[in-house]
């Protein structure tokens, strides 16, 4: 709170005091007292008036610091109204009031939100178990009935259960509640099982992989990080490159630390959209040239990768290659 | 020949999956209803279950695993589409041997019924299978034929193996790379084709030849 606002809030006060003080020397005058009287008396008035205004300032002023700063130290801010002193001045108990009920009702609207949210969470999570059943039964139909036409279908089916898989994640990593379990994992055995859930995208692509030094275990959830290599392979495979596209995992430990490191040659990420490919909803120059793309896979490894505590990073040179690392802490 | 029970409520899936696992030489019984499976295990005496957690009519199947571990120990797989850390964790506190998440890989399902069949049987191995007096001896990984033996890669091992398991039928390339994929070796199309002139060489060499007859266009034979 400033001096000049304060005085400006009072000003009819003021001049209506001033006024006051006029007409009273006026008067005085009149009377027939001295200049010096009436002096007096004038400046006595101006003292106590402006011993008020000061008292009245360093009051308001110290109270709406403390209010300030209790409301700053508070993690959810809205939350003020639980916590304040209710006032004593009757003007600020009409402020209160109204900011009570401001907050009640956006209270509930949150607690509905969140209600919502949730169910809707729920209602995604069952829907993907569900929507699994028949992607098992179509999966094993074709297996047992081995043809060219249920070869196909088994390759359209793999990427149906990616992103099937994506809005659960999806779903997973908008809840606050964590639905992971960190614990030693075996990084060869996570990677195993993300290529064999991608063979078929791979095999069909002529996609060759080279797997090397892999024989760490780190601190991480299986299936998540499973599910963010997927995301890698996917893209390793729709950005590759026409001639000998090729998937390379590697991985190595500096410390503490297992980086987990999976390069591809294909057609690479322009400088300019490197720095955004995490972003959600960025498709970049490679999602406008033909394939589609969402904008979400990218996404979802980096906001994964934050729950777990990992680091995700991007590193391409068009044309050349690919490069993702995640850094793990080692088990 | 071991017994597979399986237990799953959708019948596309139930009818399949023993299919599946008839075709690679177990015989199977199917069970839809909950009320049932402790009946079925008492009577048929599988020798191992295949359990979906997610059954309709009150029982689910965490609650038929600890039914059934009252009285035996047989091997149990759980198969469900409720893929979350929860679930594996009841799995295996409740008794189960083995979690397989919907949809599943069929080799690695068959794989995994394998090694639990091997784990819990392991007096009944198989000796190695053998196909026009050619035999394959997968734990030493040996290739025999009149009293001559070869020794073979881990590749050449698996090619054998998975043209062995089809005896008789066409098995295209694709199947075959995929088939080593699930293993962990992950060849492409020309590592593929070097070995199989590596295996022909080597039956050539114990004197058998046109043992892998090649259909143009469509796959190998034998």
């Amino acid at each position: 709170m400033k001096w000049s606002s304060f005085l400006k809030d009072r000003m009819m006060v003021i001049i209506l005091q001033v006024f006051c003080v006029l007409a009273l020397c006026g008067y005085l005058a009149l009377l027939g007292n001295s200049a010096g009287e009436v002096l007096l008396v004038a400046l006595l008035w101006v003292l106590v008036l402006a011993g008020y205004l000061c008292k009245t300032f360093w009051d308001r002023k110290r109270y709406f610091d403390r209010l300030l700063s209790t409301a700053r130290s508070l993690e959810q801010k809205y939350l003020i109204t639980e916590v304040m002193e209710k006032p004593v001045h009757a003007e600020d108990q009409q402020y209160y009031q109204l900011l009570k009920l401001a907050n009640k009702s956006m209270m509930e609207t949150i607690t509905s939100i969140r209600h919502e949210r949730r169910e809707y969470k729920e209602y995604v999570e069952q829907w993907v178990h569900e929507i699994k059943t028949p992607i098992a039964a179509i999966q094993l139909t074709c297996e047992n009935n081995k043809t060219d036409v249920t070869r196909r279908i088994l390759s359209e089916l793999e990427k149906t259960d990616n992103y099937v898989e994506q809005a659960l994640f999806y779903a997973r990593s908008e809840n606050v509640e964590n639905d992971y379990l960190i614990k030693r994992i075996s990084l060869k055995d996570v990677v195993h099982g993300s290529i064999v859930h991608n063979k078929r995208l791979m095999i069909q692509n002529g996609v060759s992989l080279r797997l090397e030094d892999l024989d760490f275990h780190v601190l991480a959830d299986s299936k998540w990080v499973e599910f963010i290599l997927n995301q890698l392979l996917v893209n390793a495979v729709k950005y590759r490159r026409e001639q000998g596209p090729a998937v390379t995992i590697t991985a190595n430990r500096e410390q503490d630390r297992v980086n987990l490191t999976v390069e591809d040659n294909g057609i690479g990420i322009r400088e300019s959209d490197l720095p955004r490919v995490f972003e959600k909803g960025f498709t970049g120059q490679n999602g406008r040239n033909g394939e589609r793309s969402t904008g979400i896979g990218l996404y979802l490894c980096k906001r994964l990768c934050d729950k777990l505590g990992l680091q995700i990073e991007a590193v391409s040179q068009p044309a050349v290659f690919t490069r993702f690392v995640i850094t793990f802490p080692a088990a | 020949m071991f017994h597979v029970l399986v237990v799953e409520d959708d019948e596309n899936i139930r009818e399949e999956l023993a299919l599946l696992l008839r075709n690679h030489g177990y015989q199977v019984s199917v069970c839809g209803e909950s009320d049932r499976v402790v009946r079925r295990v008492q009577t048929d005496a599988p020798h191992l279950i295949l359990l979906d957690i997610n059954l309709p009519g009150g029982e689910d199947g965490f609650h038929l695993c600890s039914q059934i571990r009252g009285f035996t120990k047989i091997p149990i797989i759980f198969v469900t589409s409720r893929n979350t850390d929860m679930d594996e964790l009841n799995s295996i506190t409740l008794g189960g041997d083995d979690f397989i998440a919907k949809p599943y890989n069929t080799s690695i399902l068959l794989a995994r019924v394998a090694s639990l069949l091997k784990r819990a049987y392991p007096e009944t191995e198989t000796e190695g299978i053998t196909h026009k007096g050619v035999s394959l001896h997968t734990a030493a990984g040996k290739l025999e034929y009149e009293g001559k033996s070869e020794e073979l890669t881990k590749n050449e091992m698996k090619i054998l193996h998975y043209l062995f398991v089809n005896k008789g039928k066409i098995v295209s390339r694709g199947d075959i790379i995929e088939y080593l994929w699930d293993n962990e070796m992950y060849v492409d199309d020309n590592t593929l084709s070097v070995n199989i002139t590596r295996i022909r060489a080597k039956l050539e060499h114990l004197g058998v030849s046109g043992f892998i007859v090649t259909k143009r266009g469509r796959g190998y034979l034998i």
